[in-house]
């Protein structure tokens, strides 16, 4: 197979299973994300209080603000609704961007910065685009199919262009900036190896948070316009008169 | 001129082109915010959001140079 075009590489498979289920790194980092996050929730699960330890305190803490911050974009209600996903995908995004950061990381072949690769983040994208979907759908069905055709009929290519295009950026997004970060690191590296790449790195350290901060912004964005009711269609006036207006006219 | 050679000056005015217009705009955009933020202190959140979102609005024209570039570069 010959070698894919550079920002598309592909990542070696560390774990062959049946050709079509192979391991990369990737998905052995985000394995390893998935359980540290359930163990954390697990064990503070475990160790919920009336009167909070330090790991409550901070948890709480950190659930509560990613709660406000939904509820500054979406509404209190809708927040709530929605919390679930939205919460998880910054969490996941989070932790994903992170984890290139980790010492070793990146090295070997084994572990690697999840959203550094395309494959990840279009999958983020398609998550993100059933999950619009089913909710917009779930805010009403009437709705779902009157706001692809809302001001005028012929919105409608552009309306389902727009559905198609919002994923595709999210995942573009998220994937230039953080494989953009690593190849400029890697350059640094390259160029010289003890300043630079750690100023660069410390960067990276906002921008990994900056990063998952504005892919849950833009995707509750994105809810909020998909999932708010459509005010009801003006109705025009009827030309034809109903039949008791024509009676009337007709007897005076 | 060799192909490849064509391919390095494309991937270089990709990313100088990519980079000068969303920085000039992204300066305009946080040049407003702080005038703004100076004139109204109170609504200094509000404003943050969305010059945050504007900015990274802005920054994926960059990426998206970024990525051209890249892949302009892997075919030398």
């Amino acid at each position: 197979m010959e070698k894919e075009v550079g920002a598309v590489e592909e990542s070696p498979v560390v774990l062959p299973l049946f050709g079509f289920l192979d391991v990369t790194g990737e998905v052995v980092t985000m394995i390893l994300i998935v359980v540290f996050t359930a163990v954390v929730s697990l064990l503070a699960r475990r160790l919920l209080r009336e009167r909070p330890g330090k790991v409550q305190n901070v948890l709480e803490m950190a659930v509560e603000s990613l709660e406000g911050f939904f509820a500054g974009l979406l509404g209190p209600e809708k927040a709530r609704r929605h919390f679930g996903y939205l919460g998880a995908l910054f969490v996941f995004i989070v932790l994903c961007n992170y984890s290139g950061l980790m010492p070793g990381v990146g090295v070997f072949d084994w572990l690697k910065a999840p959203s550094a690769s395309l494959s990840v983040t279009a999958a983020l994208g398609v998550a993100t685009f059933l999950f619009l979907q089913a909710a917009a759908l779930l805010s009403g069905v009437g709705d779902y199919f009157r706001r692809f055709v809302s001001p005028m009929f012929f919105m409608l290519p552009l309306v389902l262009l727009d559905e198609v295009i919002k994923p595709v950026s999210l995942s573009l997004r998220l994937y230039g900036n953080i494989f953009g970060e690593e190849m400029v690191v890697r350059q640094l590296y390259g160029i010289f190896p003890v300043g630079p790449p750690i100023l660069m790195m410390a960067l990276s350290l906002l921008f990994c948070a900056l990063q998952a901060v504005v892919y849950t912004l833009l995707v509750s964005l994105y809810l909020d316009e998909a999932t708010e009711p459509l005010e009801p269609r003006p109705r025009k006036q009827r030309k034809t008169k109903t039949l008791a207006q024509s009676l009337e006219g007709g007897l005076k | 001129m060799t192909s490849s050679a064509i391919i390095g000056i494309a991937a270089g005015l990709v990313i100088a082109l990519s980079t000068i217009f969303p920085a000039l705009a992204q300066g305009k955009a946080a040049k407003a915010a702080m005038e703004s933020i100076a004139r109204q202190p109170d609504a200094a959140k509000d404003i943050r959001s969305a010059l945050i979102l504007s900015l990274a609005l802005m920054e994926a024209l960059t990426i998206y140079g970024l990525l051209v570039a890249f892949m302009l570069i892997g075919k030398i």
